[in-house]
């Protein structure tokens, strides 16, 4: 019995600590030092909630784990705020640790990228380096915002074919 | 596999352009469902590697926009109020300059006039006598002279034809037998075309209705 409670505890962390982790980091920027920390934080507490029956399965895990990160990322950022007088602002784009799945991912991007057709790249290029809107590159390259989002679906999938191979 | 409806937010989420409630609702989501975190962190991966590579896009797309984006962003810069204005004021004065000084300036048409050998094309005849209803039949007919060297070819009808005849005066005597032919109470037209010295017809009458009246 002892032995499958540790088999779900292992499988809920290796499930959820990626998806907390991607939360906390996105809230507080990857270079926050205290992001590594927070994740296993909330961790604990999600394990101990479960282990002391707060959690009654009213509504999915997802939720309830989600809920309590939430929290804990108001509370983290509450409490900083008090000391730093306001708070840590999230970099747009972090570069988080990254891991070496991580690059070797971003590296099969870039190839992906340097081989697509300049069709692609021009919208890859507005709408995610320059941020604009689906309808807005649709009006700088004169077609219609269906278009584009067809350009951009695409390409994606070119590139995560590249991902996959 | 079927796509999820959150599928759609995972780029808005990623470039922080959703509204609150949906960011959260979106959050809640990818804790529960897998396909789209999975998505979510593959995602996040191409959108950061563009924001940290953008030369690997930009190069082409340079090329064409240093031209055409430099054009583009000269003219958005001209929505300045300030110049704005001065485009307002130059296109008055631009206005001002058409309207008042070239006319000014214009040279006079020269005097037209038609030498022998010359003939207006495509223009009409005007007819002077009949045009209206007469007492008697009508002993000649009479239209506005063209220029020389015209011939004049005059078609008086009833419905059918009743006389034809060519003239190179601007006036024509109806003969005694055509004369004979037309009643009073009776509606007649007539109409004259006229043709240049080398035979094209150059102008053509309205036809003109008169009646002769029966007393």
């Amino acid at each position: 019995m002892r032995h499958k409670i540790d088999e779900d505890i292992q499988e809920l962390i290796v499930r959820y600590r990626p998806i907390i982790a991607f939360r906390v980091r996105k809230a507080l920027g990857a270079q926050n030092t205290d992001c590594e920390d927070l994740v296993s934080e909330i961790l604990s507490q999600v394990l101990e909630k479960i282990q002391t029956g707060e959690f009654r399965g009213e509504s999915s895990l997802g939720t309830f784990v989600y809920t309590i990160t939430s929290r804990r990322i108001v509370d983290y950022i509450r409490e900083k705020t008090k000391v730093m007088k306001y708070a840590p602002e999230p970099a747009p784009f972090p570069d988080p640790q990254e891991t070496l799945e991580v690059a070797e991912m971003s590296d099969r991007v870039k190839k992906a990228l340097s081989r697509l057709k300049p069709k692609y790249r021009e919208v890859l290029y507005l709408y995610y380096y320059q941020e604009l809107s689906r309808d807005e590159v649709a009006e700088r390259l004169g077609v219609s915002t269906r278009k584009v989002s067809e350009l951009v679906n695409y390409a994606l999938k070119l590139i995560r074919k590249e991902l996959k191979s | 596999m079927s796509k999820c409806k959150f599928e759609d937010l995972i780029d808005g989420y990623l470039l922080n352009k959703l509204s609150e409630g949906d960011r959260e609702a979106f959050e809640e989501h990818y804790f529960n469902c897998s396909s789209c975190f999975e998505q979510l962190q593959e995602r996040d991966v191409i959108i950061r590697t563009i924001k940290n590579n953008p030369a690997l896009l930009e190069e082409k797309e340079e090329v064409r926009s240093s031209a055409l984006a430099g054009l583009r962003k000269e003219l958005a810069s001209f929505l300045t109020v300030r110049q704005l204005a001065f485009a307002g004021v130059t296109a008055l004065l631009v206005l001002v300059i058409i309207f008042t000084v070239i006319p000014r300036h214009q040279v006079p048409a020269p005097n037209f006039f038609l030498s022998d050998e010359e003939t207006v094309r495509g223009s009409s005849i005007t007819l002077i006598s009949p045009v209206i209803d007469m007492g008697q039949v009508p002993s000649s007919f009479e239209w506005k002279k063209l220029g020389d060297n015209i011939e004049y070819q005059i078609s008086i009808s009833n419905g059918e034809l009743l006389w034809k005849a060519t003239t190179r005066e601007n006036r024509i005597t109806l003969p005694d037998e055509v004369k004979a032919k037309m009643v009073p109470g009776q509606k007649y037209s007539w109409q004259v075309k006229a043709f240049g010295p080398d035979g094209s017809l150059i102008a053509v009458s309205s036809r003109v209705q008169f009646k002769i009246s029966a007393d």
